[in-house]
């Protein structure tokens, strides 16, 4: 079937021990044969923002009709953060920012991110933060926080990549979609058991989850594979995969 | 706009080589994943003919206890091929040896972490020696072993195949050198996610060596079947790693 596909967890980066290599024609070519239409990728790997945002945009450069930038920012150098965000997103076009508070080791409803989250709130921009899970670790992105802070920026869009990852912080991803309509899911994972999607589309509603790879980490075909494979709808399949993100990127594929 | 099969199942018969079944003590399982019925339903929608099933309890508790419950509760389910676990660190050869043939076992499985013994020769020596007497091949889950024990020990027993089960990104360093220097070592694909990951292991070690395998229901039935289905494989290959390697492993068909 011809529907559109847009993956909104994808990377640009190199990590070999972990077989991450983002060699852009084997990108196109694994998307192509994914069915992925287009996708949003973000460099998150530098200590250097500006680094990983221009890295980003290069990438981006390559292939235009396919990948959309995600600007990258960390709260350990807040004066850079906002001057960065600004030209993220007014200079570079970037499309929505991505966090990661496991590398700052604080939580995402930190103080730390306050500058951060308070610029992106008075310019309505989709923030995607990763999030786990783990009883007895770090809970820095444990979906219970994205509840005040749905709560808190009311003009922020949060997509919880992952979904909490495991079944605990799946339940917990949910009842976060269920406090906010501010709140999507992400569902790429390496680590979600049987019934995972099925698990999310039912609590979240089929309208606020949204298909994503973890590309060039993951394969794309496996975590299509997860949406198509799914004991759900074929409406609710096209707008896992799709039609959820064209909507809330404002675009057409 | 891409193409996405939202109807997907496999073009060629699959066995799959790694399910667990029973309801875990420590953990919820799926009330639609945990019993045979439901595990055989699941198998039905995935378009999946044959499951290589072993007894969680086997791992956790008592590999005996596990085992018998595991063969009462398959016996009247053809589809559900049981795999028996053992510990040679406590567990009576002899006695194994005589209930495996008795049942028609066709493979064991190891979890030498969870069980708390160095795969070392002087543990587990004798038992392989049997193994490869009687053309056991035995399974073990990545994550249950230390790589440097499981490559010195197998090196002395080169009649024995073994498979290494839920082999995650995480593992690539060492999993794909350990399978390349060991003829005897097979892969089974239920976590092997990783971008381009089918290609990989094809280039490292040919395709007689790769088992398509879910690891349900820890992990769903169907995205690595897709993702294989996607992978440009000839007929052949395709039908060799969704079922005929595995027969072959087990000496059935």
């Amino acid at each position: 079937m011809n529907t559109p596909v847009i993956d909104m967890h994808s990377h640009v980066g190199n990590d070999p021990s972990n077989g991450m290599v983002d060699d852009v024609d084997a990108y196109i070519k694994t998307m192509d044969t994914a069915g992925v239409d287009r996708a949003p990728v973000s460099c998150i790997f530098y200590g250097d923002v500006t680094r990983c945002n221009d890295t980003t945009a290069a990438f981006v450069a390559k292939n235009p009709d396919r990948f959309m930038g995600v600007a990258f920012v960390t709260p350990f150098y807040p004066e850079q953060a906002i001057a960065e965000l600004e030209r993220a997103f007014d200079v570079l076009g970037m499309v929505f920012l991505k966090v990661y508070p496991s590398y700052v080791r604080k939580p995402i409803d930190d103080e730390a991110y306050e500058p951060i989250l308070q610029w992106c709130n008075d310019r309505s921009i989709i923030v995607k933060c990763h999030t786990e899970y783990m009883e007895g670790s770090n809970t820095y992105t444990d979906p219970d926080r994205f509840i005040g802070l749905a709560q808190r920026y009311e003009n922020i869009r949060w997509i919880l990549a992952h979904s909490g990852n495991v079944r605990e912080g799946q339940l917990r991803a949910v009842a976060a979609a269920q406090s906010s309509r501010k709140i999507y899911l992400e569902t790429c994972s390496s680590w979600g058991d049987h019934g995972t999607i099925e698990r999310l589309v039912e609590g979240a509603g089929e309208d606020r989850v949204l298909y994503g790879s973890d590309m060039p980490l993951m394969d794309a075909r496996a975590q299509v594979g997860r949406i198509v494979t799914a004991d759900i709808s074929q409406e609710a399949k096209r707008k896992v995969l799709g039609l959820n993100a064209a909507e809330l990127l404002g675009i057409t594929v | 706009m891409g193409q996405v099969d939202l109807e997907f199942k496999p073009t060629v018969p699959v066995f799959d080589a790694n399910v667990a079944l029973g309801r875990r003590h420590d953990r919820i399982v799926s009330a639609d994943a945990d019993t045979p019925e439901a595990t055989l339903a699941e198998l039905a929608r995935a378009g999946i003919q044959r499951a290589l099933v072993y007894s969680p309890h086997a791992i956790d508790f008592d590999s005996n206890d596990g085992n018998n419950l595991l063969f009462e509760t398959v016996q009247r389910h053809d589809a559900l091929v049981p795999q028996f676990l053992c510990n040679p660190s406590v567990d009576d050869l002899d006695k194994f040896a005589a209930d495996v043939a008795e049942r028609d076992i066709r493979a064991v499985r190891l979890a030498p972490k969870a069980h708390d013994y160095p795969f070392r020769e002087w543990v587990a020596g004798e038992w392989l020696e049997w193994m490869g007497s009687v053309n056991m091949p035995f399974w073990v889950s990545a994550p249950d072993i230390d790589p440097s024990e499981l490559r010195e020990t197998m090196v002395a027993h080169p009649e024995v195949n073994f498979v290494l089960a839920e082999v995650h990104y995480g593992h690539l360093s060492w999993a794909v050198p350990l399978l390349k220097s060991l003829p005897n070592g097979y892969i089974e694909i239920s976590r092997f996610v990783l971008f381009n990951g089918i290609a990989r292991l094809l280039e490292a070690i040919g395709s007689e060596r790769i088992l398509f395998g879910s690891a349900f229901p820890e992990s769903p039935m169907a995205p690595q079947l897709y993702s294989l289905h996607l992978n440009g494989l000839d007929d052949d290959t395709l039908a060799a790693i969704c079922s005929g390697n595995l027969e072959r492993l087990l000496g059935i068909q």
